[in-house]
């Protein structure tokens, strides 16, 4: 008998027969999952499908006819679609210009929420709660509370300094940093909870500063975090549509989404623009989705806020 | 190096040499100081440099969070031009001008349906997905569609919803099953577009009872009518192979005709004559009626429009053309209307009845909504359920309870707490819902939330109303207040 | 109250391996069982068999002349505490012991009755409001105790109960379960990995280990009768001294090694002669060596003094024999210091016998 057993502290874990909810016949059960799951997948089959479909068909017959006609499928879309190249309002130019906002936004957002973060767990004044709960409240507020305000701000910027803030992408990307931080804080300070203060008191034995404690012990202990956050924060940018419209009027220069909502706002024939156009727009969030899905979803469940 | 090392042993000595401490000691570090000459309680130097990591982000919220705030706050009690203070003026315009009430309603329905169906369907999905082996790949599939835009899902939705069959997903479903059983006839004649069957009789014949057509003069065996049609379009005829028009020759005991497109290019005037051009109705359903008007014989024309019914005994007959040949089939739902609504509100005032319907367009989108956000919640739930303390739910079992008690009893109110955070979370994103909307209704629709029409006052109409958007943006953050007070009670 | 019979019980995993192998037992009607074995050797797992928790791979496990294998655990009228008690969170002390009965439809009245008096019984009354988050562990313990006692099961099974209970408050939950049994006249089967539990409690003990049942007897048969070295080792605090001795032929037989040796008696010898036993593991428990030499055969140990643990009326010497650890308990007043040399002795009646290769005891006497 190990001295664990004897102080009873090993238990073992046994893989347990659990039945816990209902079982419907199995075979019902996955017929009924399979058909939901396809139920589910047909949005996305037929934008794809409709995308590769000739613009002359839309009205016509339904995208479905693909399945036994599959001659009709062309690029044809893609290739007029981006044969207009970096075209300002393009969108080729738009999808630049939706990185061109999301990239910086996500960094920021992470960097400087993995920064209060460290401050709020680590730090030694007073008053960490207080500001905490205070990003706490900040979590659901709407970002209508701020449109009309910072547009004004920008404008009394670009008058003061010649920097022209609204209609600009620094313009998006401040406001977008600005309603990232309270999830990201949030998110990285309750990871952060769970680092031993250990570490950093040996640390600071050691003679390490705050920065180096930073840089050196939190930070990398908090790297799984701070991918979540930051790819959660991206795919949110990105699909942005609101805060694009509000701070980049009259740009010419489109986020992807302002681009496609302003297709719906043109006359209606054009819908081999707007599934090419969507389909262009998916591919680099469901391709961070898949890669990096596990973060995402550790995300979502750490945050369920936003 | 070694200065480091000899730092530290100097540090490990007085640390062993000093008494333990007691609880009401302050803490350890400050007995803990390399050996700089620094006073013990030096530590406001070490607090400033965590604060000063808080500065960014600080100044970033105050800067565009918290001042605006205040700003719109003194922007919704001043007018449109933020000129003259006008106190509740803007919120009193806000709830007696009938469209915004209709907004106001809107957001009502998207509260009152989507959160809680999204919770339902998610706690389904969660459930159901327990025990399944590929239970993984069902979720990224639920799951996938949240990496999508809101814009790009209501394009995409925009399209399975459109009102045309061939074009709509759902309408071509809805086409397929019910022209099972309605199926089209060959003449169709679009009702819901003001169309009639009476409008096709040209020659020889009148509407008759139930959508058809029969003629005007009885016959007998043996006698030929000539019944002619208009309003039939040439491509139709051409599609269902129709020839030239053909007058079969008499036959005893038989009543014969022909049914014939009654225009000609060359004679467009003149009616009651089979000139040349002029095509045969082929395919069409007749049905001989005797005296009494039930049909006793039914037959379908030629390709040229000539019919025949053979063999009948004396008597006077009538010839019908059966309602089949123009119905309509299927026409398709206008599921993005944005007028027409599911609660019935005929009788009402004006004002009661824009309160009290509930647009078609809405349930439309809260589907859409519901497709990208079902996986959100499901996978909450799932991680909720999958934490559950697997023995309590064997002690229900012990205790004697069927599984479906086990999960009324046990596990319902086991899992409320991550319920109740996805319900939530769900009510909060609703309230401020605008892509889908923009992108999915009609614009000249009664569909819009208060997002929608905060962002109409504010950037959509010239001069902008900042008074009014204003006051919206105050009344969304009071709707979110409780909310974040439930929040700071679950933290504390 | 019922009897509880287990015919050949086992369990087996995908893969092959029996966390149960062929268990027999029959528990009589009012009977304390404990089932004891270090971690993993299987008595949780034949626990809830009996419970219906797990499936039964091949056996039979009948409660009151019944097979139950087939029986879902409601069926099956036991109740079980569980380790982490798995009281419902979310429902009052009331209602987490009112659940089975009203599940069963029981009139309203007699569940007031039963709760009440098993709240009585327990000391619970004062709490029966709160919510098991607002009890201490013991009064947790005493809530799931409770609920089990108000189904008024035909058999009581317990996996652990008391391992998550700090020390001073196991042993008086223990007089407590063991005032239950008592009153209740209870058919209980408990599992535990405390030998101590199962000494101080049951009416018989078994003991498992590697899904095999080893032995089954009472608490006093288990310490004076062992019928192997792994039940000789397992019951009894501090643990039997073991060690290897050779078989010596020359004038008196006796079995030796370096420091030890074993002056055996005409019935020992008969034994090992009648087996051909060239060596044999000998066991003597801590509290039957003496200091000093043996008067008469017996077992002598020469050995040095280690640690001396003070204990108040007693001491535990550890001592070291030739590099084997030896522990005796010895009275208090024995001076004996760190580096000492020391003679400890041991009468035949309390030296085991074992044979090497099959660890069966060879009877002590």
């Amino acid at each position: 008998m190990s001295v664990a057993e004897a102080a009873g502290l090993a238990i073992p874990v046994r893989r347990r027969r659990l039945s816990i909810h209902f079982r419907p016949s199995r075979l019902v059960l996955n017929v009924v999952l399979v058909l939901v799951a396809i139920f589910w997948l047909v949005p996305t089959i037929s934008l794809t499908v409709i995308s590769f479909r000739p613009e002359g068909l839309f009205g016509i017959s339904g995208w479905w006819t693909v399945l036994t006609a599959p001659s009709q499928l062309t690029i044809q879309n893609y290739e007029t679609l981006l044969s207009t190249g970096f075209a300002t309002g393009g969108i080729l130019d738009s999808l630049v210009t939706t990185a061109a906002i999301t990239v910086p936004a996500t960094i920021l957002v992470t960097v400087l929420s993995s920064l209060a973060a460290y401050s709020l767990v680590f730090g030694r004044w007073r008053g960490r709660t207080a500001v905490f709960l205070v990003i706490v409240a900040l979590l659901v507020v709407p970002v209508q509370v701020a449109l009309i305000p910072v547009a004004q701000l920008y404008d009394a910027f670009g008058n003061l300094t010649g920097l022209k803030l609204f209609g600009s992408l620094p313009g998006v990307i401040i406001f977008h940093v600005a309603f990232g931080l309270p999830f990201g804080v949030f998110l990285m300070r309750n990871f952060y909870t769970g680092i031993p203060k250990d570490l950093l008191e040996a640390g600071r034995i050691d003679g390490a500063g705050e920065w180096t404690l930073f840089r050196r012990v939190v930070m990398p202990l908090g790297l799984p975090a701070a991918a979540s956050l930051a790819i959660f924060q991206f795919i949110w940018v990105w699909n942005d549509l609101l805060v694009g419209l509000v701070f980049l009027g009259g740009n010419p220069h489109h986020t992807l989404t302002i681009f496609l909502f302003s297709q719906t706002r043109t006359l209606a024939a054009n819908y081999w623009v707007i599934s090419t156009g969507a389909m262009i727009s998916i591919v680099v969030p469901l391709a961070i989705f898949f890669s990096f899905q596990r973060y995402f979803v550790r995300g979502v469940l750490a945050g369920a806020v936003k | 190096m070694a200065a480091q090392a000899r730092r530290r042993s100097l540090v490990l000595r007085r640390i062993v040499a000093t008494p333990a401490p007691d609880p009401g000691a302050p803490n350890l570090e400050a007995a803990v100081l390399p050996e700089t000459g620094r006073a013990p309680g030096g530590g406001w130097r070490r607090h400033l440099g965590s604060l000063a990591f808080l500065t960014p982000a600080g100044i970033w919220l105050l800067v565009i969070v918290g001042y605006p705030l205040i700003g719109t706050i003194r922007d919704s009690f001043y007018n449109n031009d933020s000129t003259k203070l006008v106190g509740l003026g803007n919120y009193k315009t806000l709830f007696s001008t009938a469209d915004i009430l209709v907004t106001f309603r809107n957001n009502v329905i998207w509260v009152i349906v989507f959160p809680f169906l999204v919770t339902f369907v998610g706690l389904l999905f969660a459930v159901l997905t327990e025990r399944v082996r590929w239970a993984t790949a069902f979720k990224t599939i639920i799951f996938m569609p949240i990496a999508f835009s809101a814009t790009a899902s209501a394009l995409v939705w925009n399209s399975i919803m459109s009102i045309d069959p061939h074009v709509g997903m759902l309408n071509a479903s809805i086409e397929t099953v019910d022209d099972w059983f309605n199926a089209p006839g060959l003449y169709p004649v679009n009702t819901s577009a003001g169309q009639t069957v009476a409008s096709l009789a040209a020659t020889g014949l009148r509407p008759g009872p139930g959508a058809t057509l029969e003629s005007t003069a009885t016959v007998a065996p043996g006698q030929t009518l000539k019944l002619g049609m208009i309003g039939i379009s040439p491509a139709t005829l051409q599609l269902v192979g129709a020839e030239k028009a053909v007058v079969p020759p008499a036959a005893s005991g038989a009543v014969s005709g022909v049914v014939w497109r009654d225009f000609s290019s060359s004679h467009p005037a003149v009616r009651g004559v089979v000139f040349a051009d002029e095509d045969g109705i082929a395919g069409l359903h007749l049905s001989l009626l005797s005296s009494n008007g039930s049909s006793v014989a039914s037959t379908v024309t030629d390709a040229d429009g000539a019919f025949r019914f053979s063999s009948l005994s004396t008597g006077s007959y009538r010839v019908e053309a059966v309602a089949n040949n123009f119905a309509s089939g299927f026409t398709g739902i206008y599921w993005l209307s944005g007028t027409q609504s599911l609660t019935p509100t005929s009788g009402l005032s004006q004002t009661a009845q824009a309160l009290l319907s509930v647009p078609l367009v809405d349930l439309s989108m809260i589907t859409a909504y519901l497709w990208i956000w079902a996986g959100f919640a499901m996978v909450i739930i799932g991680a909720g359920l999958a934490a559950l303390n697997r023995e309590v739910l064997e002690a229900a079992r012990i205790d004697g309870a069927t599984e479906w008690q086990t999960f009324r009893r046990v596990t319902m109110p086991m899992l409320a707490p991550v319920l109740i955070v996805v319900l939530v979370t769900m009510i909060i994103n609703v309230l401020k819902i605008f892509d889908i909307i923009v992108n999915m209704a009609p614009s000249v629709s009664q569909a819009n939330t208060l997002a929608v029409a905060m962002y109409d006052f504010g950037y959509a109409s010239s001069p902008s109303a900042n008074g009014l958007a204003s006051a919206i943006a105050v009344i969304l953050f009071i709707l979110v207040v409780p909310v974040i007070y439930i929040n700071l009670r679950r933290i504390r | 109250m019922a009897r509880v019979v287990l015919k050949d019980l086992t369990k087996r995993y995908a893969g092959g391996n029996l966390a149960v192998d062929r268990l027999n037992l029959e528990v009589a009607d009012g009977e304390f069982v404990c089932l004891v074995g270090p971690s993993g050797c299987g008595k949780t797992t034949a626990l809830r068999m009996i419970a219906g928790l797990e499936d039964i791979s091949s056996g039979q496990v009948s409660i009151g002349d019944k097979v139950v294998n087939m029986l879902p655990p409601r069926d099956r009228d036991i109740a079980l505490v569980f380790q982490s008690y798995a009281l419902y969170p979310h429902m009052s002390v009331y209602d987490n012991m009112a659940f089975g009965l009203k599940l069963r439809k029981t009139p309203k009245a007699d569940i007031e009755r039963s709760v009440r008096e098993a709240a009585r019984i327990l000391d619970l009354e004062r709490f029966l409001d709160r919510k098991p988050g607002q009890l201490s562990g013991g009064q947790r313990q005493r809530v799931a105790l409770g609920r089990a006692i108000v189904r008024e099961p035909a058999v009581f099974l317990m996996d652990e109960p008391l391992s998550n209970l700090d020390a001073k408050l196991r042993v008086q939950t223990r007089a407590e379960i063991a005032r239950l049994h008592q009153r209740l006249q209870a058919t209980m089967i408990y599992v535990t990995h405390d030998q101590v539990e199962a000494m101080t409690m049951a009416d018989r003990i078994a003991v498992i280990s590697n899904g095999v049942l080893q032995q089954v007897g009472t608490p006093k048969q288990l310490y004076e009768e062992p019928c192997n070295r792994f039940v000789a080792g397992f019951i009894g605090s501090p643990s039997m001294n073991f060690v290897e001795l050779k078989v010596q032929r020359e004038g008196v037989m006796r079995l030796v090694c370096e420091g030890t040796q074993v002056v055996l008696d005409d019935a020992m010898a008969a034994q090992l002669r009648h087996l051909g036993l060239e060596a044999a593991t000998v066991g003597v428990r801590p509290e039957h060596l003496r200091v000093g030499e043996p008067e008469g055969p017996g077992l002598r140990v020469s050995a040095t003094v280690d640690v001396v643990e003070f204990l108040g009326n007693d001491a535990l010497i550890h001592a070291a024999s030739e590099g084997r650890d030896v522990v005796a308990i010895v009275g208090a007043d024995t001076r004996l210091a760190v580096g000492d040399t020391v003679i400890l002795s041991a009468a035949p009646r309390h030296v085991y016998l074992f044979e090497p290769q099959s660890e069966m005891s060879l009877g002590a006497r």
